[in-house]
């Protein structure tokens, strides 16, 4: 036998025994996906301090992501209004091809184009917390907003229950984001629409909500507000403080900031809708892997929302919920 | 190399058992000690895990154990047990400042304490910031700790991990320890101490020692309620569930402190101080990172060893087929009929005897051969002599009787005549031991032999002799013709009445010389033409030797074949009551040149 033969055989040997050894190491361990990019994440404001809840889903893909083994990139404007720059920062994304692109839109409509260009590109999309008018993106993540409202205004009329004043506004965070939209819908699904007085936008600014309520405040028939977002709670929840009506309005709150647990232990805020957005980013990149990997994705995932009152609110399992660990190590 | 893996051959045998054993031997032994090393790597991992666990346990536990001690210098120290004591309206704003000062101390020496309270019984709260505002809407008589610590004056309470909400837009992760103020004289309790630290401390604890890029830890109380977890929503929402149940089953253990569930290696180790169950979480696939370097390391070696084998195999194998390859080329000669030697040769000692064996028979077969060869021309010319020796009797007695009678009638002219005649065929057919003579001598010696038959045979028969004078000096077997003419003589002319005539011609013709004896006598039937025709071939056959029937026909047969070779000899041709014809071929000088 030449030699070479040899040398042949002896290769082939080896690389069946690599072989071997591949296939007990398949059945040792489960196979993760290897990305060579990262997973991109569009977000919808970089901002953590208004906005205690993006920090939170932050740290939810960050633990996803260890945990799947992938690598992943956030980035967004930093604030939730600017639409024009999110459209920029998402085309920017696309140009680099990533395996997958995550997008938090700010905006029901304007990213449907953007979303179109990386469905040609073959990037397929996954939104979660808001969605967009389309069906290109594989999956959705996000509470279901619609039944969240919905908590919200029943617990706003057992709130009402035997009260003088019936009456209920809605104040919403902005006009045309599909979580404000699906909100008012749930509140308004549970509520009598006699019974509610108007919806007013205070375009995710906290002075502004303030200043909508105070006016709102005014009428005698008010017994209720449904304060859609962390940003019009807080500013509500001010209004109705600064007025010491706390006794005479209800408030029903959305989110769990800080300032908000403390209007509900002062019993300002009577009830806050909480979603979970730990979960949310979690669930996102395990949702993106489970594609990625050719697993079946659900077309919507709900994460779930909690409604916290004063009663609930120190209980064991909402108190991480509600007071997140602060960002260690 | 062809020839290698032909079925049956020594190489092919040595390749199959060698790659077939070997490599499969190497194969095995790879895989062994591959999983031997995932095996050792785990158990060695799972280890250092436990050590790592039970380090972590003991830190929360010194941890814990150094807070208590603090809180018990700070009962002693601060003299709470005075203001307690004291009226509590009276005492709070005198000694307020005082105790502050003194239990600031702590907080300030302490980074992980977040702060330092005193509550009376009534649950009024007093805590060592100053700065800070206290929650009005907290009500610490229905905290666990509160109540506990009154129910347990004599031990320090440590809670789990909670949210605490004392104080006015703070809400911050506490592990906190709480203990009851006993009054020095009555061990009446006065009040309680709660210390608040930060959870942090224990958090970080917690995310720092681990194993592995996805392993983790987390701690349970002896209700299996979670104290931390690093993903607690997680687990709180369902999407994640450990299994609680059987960590606090294995807890009760003591030796077999770990399980798995095929993913993730669970370790439990419970803290004396705290009743806490610290568990660690090691994923199996975090064990050994990188797997692939692993199995390329394994491979590589499995190249290494089977290319060491497989040269190692060509060698051997070489070494054992090259030479009986070249002994079998060698042998093979033996077909063609040659001998060759093997000689020397480059080959292991069996080989190089089984050659030197070989070497020993060829020549013991050289040897053989040549000697035989000698014994067959031996043969071969006792045969002539003898085939030779067999005229001379018979004719002798037949004309030393035809002398003898001649003698007795006194006829001395024939006796001269005759007895001359057979001296001449006696010389003729000695001629000086020379078996060829010149044709003109072998027809002087037919001659000689017609002179004395025609004496016995008187008038019997005519002779007529034709020979061409160019082939005089040709050379001729002796004693090829006479027997033919006896032949002629008794077989033929001497059975029939009438006169005979016997003829003998002689010619060249190419490079043959042919020679005809014929005779008009009684000729021969067919079968008995065949007979001679054939049987010439076989000039032994003892069968027609008893019927003394052309017996000297193939005797000159015989001899000549002997002497020329296959391609020369006698043709009969014969015909019943016609006569026959014998004809010679002979080779002329120039064929045998």
């Amino acid at each position: 036998m030449k030699n070479w033969l040899v040398l042949l055989l002896s290769l082939m040997a080896a690389l069946v025994l690599f072989f071997f050894l591949t296939i007990f190491y398949q059945q040792t361990v489960p196979n993760h996906i290897k990305l060579d990019q990262p997973i991109q994440f569009v977000m919808k404001s970089s901002e953590v301090v208004p906005m205690e809840f993006w920090g939170i889903a932050e740290r939810g893909i960050q633990e996803a992501a260890k945990e799947y083994g992938v690598t992943v990139e956030l980035s967004g404007p930093r604030f939730e209004k600017e639409i024009d720059q999110q459209i920029i920062i998402l085309e920017e994304v696309i140009e680099q091809r990533p395996p997958l692109i995550v997008l938090v839109a700010a905006d029901y409509v304007r990213l449907v184009d953007s979303v179109k260009k990386a469905e040609s590109y073959g990037i397929p999309v996954v939104t979660f917390d808001s969605g967009i008018d389309s069906s290109i993106p594989v999956s959705f993540i996000a509470t279901d907003n619609i039944a969240a409202g919905e908590k919200a205004g029943r617990e706003m009329l057992r709130l009402l229950e035997g009260r003088e004043r019936q009456k209920i506004a809605i104040v919403s965070h902005i006009r045309e984001a599909a979580t404000a939209i699906d909100r008012e819908k749930g509140v308004r699904q549970a509520i009598d629409a006699t019974q509610i007085i108007g919806t007013w936008y205070c375009d995710v600014e906290e002075d502004k909500a303030y200043e909508i309520t105070l006016g709102l405040l005014d009428d005698p028939t008010l017994g209720g507000i449904v304060a859609l977002n962390e940003v019009a709670s807080l500013g509500a929840a001010r209004a109705v403080a600064d007025r010491q009506l706390q006794d005479t309005i209800q408030v029903v709150a959305f989110d769990n900031a800080v300032r908000e647990l403390t209007f509900l232990e002062a019993g300002v805020i009577d009830a806050t809708v909480v979603q979970r957005p730990y979960n949310m980013g979690y669930m996102a990149v395990k949702i993106a892997v489970d594609y990625l990997s050719g697993k079946p994705v659900p077309e919507f995932h709900d994460t779930g929302s909690v409604l916290i009152t004063r009663e609930n609110m120190f209980q064991r399992e909402y108190q991480e919920l509600l007071y997140p660990f602060r960002n260690s190590p | 190399m062809k020839g290698l893996f032909r079925i049956g051959t020594l190489g092919s045998r040595i390749y199959t058992v060698f790659i077939v054993f070997i490599f499969g031997t190497i194969f095995i032994m790879q895989i062994v000690s591959f999983q031997f090393t995932v095996t050792t790597v785990r158990n060695s991992m799972i280890a250092s895990n436990r050590t790592l666990l039970s380090q972590l346990t003991r830190q929360i536990d010194s941890y814990i154990e150094d807070m208590e001690n603090l809180s018990l210098a700070i009962i002693e120290e601060s003299g709470s047990q005075d203001v307690l004591r004291s009226e509590y309206a009276v005492s709070l704003n005198d000694h307020r400042a005082l105790i502050q000062e003194q239990i600031g101390r702590y907080l300030k020496a302490r980074d992980d304490i977040l702060n330092i309270y005193f509550t009376d019984l009534s649950g009024t709260i007093f805590s060592a910031d100053a700065a800070v505002q206290i929650n009005p809407w907290s009500d610490v008589t229905e905290s666990p700790w509160f109540v506990s610590a009154l129910e347990n004056p004599d031990r320090t309470i440590i809670s789990g991990s909670y949210v605490q909400n004392l104080i006015v837009g703070e809400y911050s992760w506490v592990t906190s320890l709480s203990r009851g103020i006993l009054s020095s004289d009555t061990e009446e309790p006065l009040g309680v101490l709660l210390v608040d630290l930060k959870f942090d401390s224990i958090q970080e604890l917690c995310q720092s020692m681990v194993t592995g890029r996805r392993g983790y830890n987390f701690i349970l109380d002896e209700n299996g309620d979670y104290v931390y977890h690093p993903t607690q929503q997680l687990v709180y929402s369902g999407v994640k569930d450990e299994p609680v149940q059987q960590l606090l089953e294995i807890a009760q253990q003591d030796e077999q402190n770990m399980f798995t569930d095929g993913q993730h290696y669970y370790f439990v180790n419970t803290s004396s101080m705290t009743g806490w169950h610290v568990v660690s979480v090691l994923f199996r696939d975090d064990m050994i990172t990188d797997w692939t370097y692993v199995q390329i390391t394994y491979a590589a070696i499995g190249l290494i060893l089977f290319l060491i084998v497989g040269l190692a195999t060509n060698r051997i194998t070489r070494g054992i087929t090259s030479p009986v390859k070249r002994l079998q080329g060698i042998m093979k000669s033996v077909d063609t009929g040659d001998f060759h030697l093997v000689g020397q040769i480059d080959a292991t000692d069996e080989i190089r005897e089984l050659a030197h064996d070989y070497d020993i028979m060829v020549t013991r077969i050289r040897e053989l051969m040549v000697e035989n060869v000698k014994e067959q021309e031996l043969k071969r010319k006792s045969d002539l002599k003898a085939l030779q020796a067999q005229i001379n009797p018979h004719f002798l007695y037949n004309t030393l009787d035809s002398i003898i009678w001649m003698g007795e009638m006194r006829q001395h002219k024939e006796v001269v005549l005759m007895t001359s005649a057979l001296s001449k065929l006696m010389r003729i057919s000695i001629s000086k031991g020379r078996e060829l003579i010149s044709v003109r001598d072998e027809i002087d010696h037919v001659r000689s032999y017609l002179t004395i038959e025609e004496m016995r045979y008187r008038n019997k028969y005519d002779s007529h002799i034709d020979i061409d004078p160019g082939i005089g000096d040709e050379h001729i077997l002796k004693i090829t013709l006479q027997p033919l003419v006896e032949n002629a003589i008794y077989h033929g002319i001497k059975e029939v009445d009438h006169k005979g005539l016997i003829e003998i011609t002689g010619r060249r013709e190419a490079k043959v010389l042919i020679f005809t004896v014929s005779d008009n006598g009684r000729g021969m039937s067919p079968e008995t033409v065949e007979k001679l025709n054939t049987l010439r071939e076989e000039p032994d056959d003892e069968a027609d030797r008893a019927s003394g029937q052309g017996m000297g026909v193939r005797n000159v047969h015989a001899r000549i074949r002997l002497y020329f070779g296959e391609s020369y000899g006698l043709h009969c041709e014969s015909t019943p009551g016609v006569g026959t014809t014998i004809t010679v071929r002979i080779p002329s000088s120039e064929a045998i040149r």
